[in-house]
């Protein structure tokens, strides 16, 4: 497998909210072709990512002062929704590009910006090489800069890396000596770095998810931001990370109740209903109907998180964040119910047959419960509910 | 008298969705008063999780309800302004059952709601589900 070391040659620049719609659901049709093989053979998705690069989709939050459509929160959780609902492998994979866009917005100098949005307008991908299966917690990390007069070095180990092994730029986390978090912009080709194919995880099988090794990589110092700054202060760096998350899930959902409709159709009538066909069981009718009434819900909270990630956007400040913070929990919690239920009901209503190895529906569950895992969706009730409850905001970091 | 015979006040598709959404609302304002008057629950995990579970229910409700309220005023098709009132009506009825649980087990008190036999929820999910799965457009309802 090769994977292309140059962003594609010719990149769109998208202008526009709906214009970012209507490329999304023309790629989705495209992409969800061969999803199911796909996942099957676990085949890297790799000239996928290029054309989903070329289209113009992976620049869309760069501000308009910088020559992208700077679109709305709702329109980037749409976006990951439609082509997650088609295959959520290639919906996961620029969530850390998305998430690092808006730190380097929040965090970066004037020159870094330019630099770095403009290399995404021409097709760069961010990895990302942030999580540690190691350290204590998801929050804490063991990697770490040191700084030099000319550049930092960075030295460590990364799991849970998606989309670095498709990236052209590998944005890493690493802390200093006072224990605070920068990014470091490392170069796909640059010495030191290691990424490696070993995610065989039951799901999301083609985000190539795997490890990272950074072993006395060296930066120069205007390839680093200081990325603590987006949680020191409050902004909506963290609603923005897990809104990516929900739509993701959202996605999920989606795509298998769509799937859930075609197999139903095509089942076998129950003896008891009296009925000749399958689609004509009351009880599987009123089970779609419940599903489809869910996935609207879903929907629309999704919306709603959008729309208070534009406001936090608009005007930073504790309120505005921990809403933003608490109505992503709301669409988090309810798209990966929404994921696991439709993508279970599907063989409950398509029945036995359903379940034969030709067919990989299984795929839709196994990436809704690979995906939902990760942050647990039982912490964010209790979020939600301390917040309305006792008026506690929530902790400000990536997983809020 | 089903979802399809169920007289529905012209005009007022939306009000049983305002009206479950709005006890909803109250019911669980004073689960929340009861439970602060009890200042040792207010740090109990499981007690601050439940409330975060009922609040989603009622959120969904209200998004739902403002969704059919736009559908209701653009130029959707009639049986997708159906369903989306319809999906209303579902979301509004689950939060209040919802909330309505959740008084009676963290209070040990319980508001009596209405039953939902004169209110056809189920045949609500069938109607939907036949439109869905099967393209059956609906005679009438809400």
């Amino acid at each position: 497998m090769t994977i292309s070391a140059q962003p594609p040659r010719t990149v769109h620049v998208i202008h526009s909210d709906a214009e970012a719609i209507a490329v999304a659901h023309k790629l989705a049709a495209r992409f969800a072709v061969e999803a199911s093989v796909r996942d099957r053979e676990r085949r890297l998705p790799v000239a996928e990512l290029d054309e989903f690069s070329a289209s113009g989709l992976w620049g869309i939050t760069v501000p308009k002062a910088y020559g992208g459509a700077g679109v709305s929160y709702v329109t980037v959780a749409e976006v990951i929704k439609i082509i997650s609902a088609a295959d959520s492998s290639l919906g996961q994979i620029p969530q850390n590009h998305l998430g690092v866009l808006d730190i380097l917005l929040q965090t970066a100098s004037e020159e870094q910006k330019r630099y770095y949005f403009g290399k995404v307008l021409q097709g760069s991908r961010f990895g990302n090489a942030f999580s540690e299966s190691k350290s204590k917690n998801a929050g804490a990390f063991e990697t770490r800069i040191r700084f030099d007069k000319d550049t930092a070095q960075i030295d460590g180990e990364k799991f849970y890396c998606t989309g670095a092994l498709f990236a052209h730029i590998v944005p890493a986390v690493a802390v200093n000596e006072q224990n605070q978090a920068f990014i470091a912009f490392i170069e796909r080709d640059n010495p030191g770095l290691t990424v490696i194919d070993s995610w065989d995880g039951f799901g999301q099988r083609t985000t190539a998810s795997g490890g990272v090794t950074l072993n006395a990589v060296k930066v120069p110092l205007n390839a680093v931001i200081p990325a603590h700054k987006a949680f020191d202060e409050p902004t909506a760096d963290g609603p923005i990370s897990q809104i990516i998350q929900a739509a993701v899930d959202t996605g999920i959902a989606v795509g298998a109740l769509e799937e859930t409709k075609r197999y139903a159709r095509e089942s076998r009538p129950w003896i008891d209903s009296g009925h000749d066909h399958g689609w004509q069981d009351p009880f599987s009718i009123a089970a779609i109907g419940d599903l489809e009434w869910r996935v609207h819900g879903t929907e629309a909270i999704l919306k709603k998180a959008g729309q208070a990630i534009d406001a936090a956007l608009l005007n930073p400040n504790e309120d505005t964040v921990a809403h933003a913070s608490v109505v992503v929990a709301q669409a988090k919690v309810l798209s990966a119910e929404i994921a696991l239920l439709a993508s279970s009901k599907l063989f409950e209503l398509a029945g036995t047959r359903s379940v034969l190895g030709k067919y990989n529906l299984d795929r839709h569950w196994r990436n809704a419960r690979t995906h939902t895992l990760h942050d647990p969706a039982r912490w964010k009730y209790h979020l939600i509910g301390n917040y309305l409850l006792n008026g506690v905001k929530p902790a400000r970091h990536a997983w809020n | 008298m089903n979802a399809l015979t169920q007289p529905i006040a012209a005009g007022q598709p939306l009000a049983k969705s305002q009206h479950d959404l709005h006890n909803a609302r109250s019911l669980l304002d004073a689960t929340l008063r009861f439970v602060r008057q009890q200042s040792k629950n207010t740090d109990d995990p499981f007690v601050i999780s439940r409330f975060g579970d009922v609040h989603i229910r009622i959120e969904v409700a209200a998004a739902l309800l403002e969704r059919a309220e736009e559908f209701l005023n653009s130029h959707e098709d009639a049986t997708e302004v159906s369903v989306a009132i319809a999906e209303s009506h579902l979301a509004s009825a689950e939060a209040l059952s919802a909330v309505g649980s959740a008084e009676f087990e963290l209070t040990g008190q319980r508001t009596v709601l209405p039953g939902s036999l004169q209110d056809p929820l189920r045949w609500k999910l069938h109607l939907i589900g036949n439109f869905r799965l099967n393209g059956i457009h609906p005679a009438k309802f809400a």
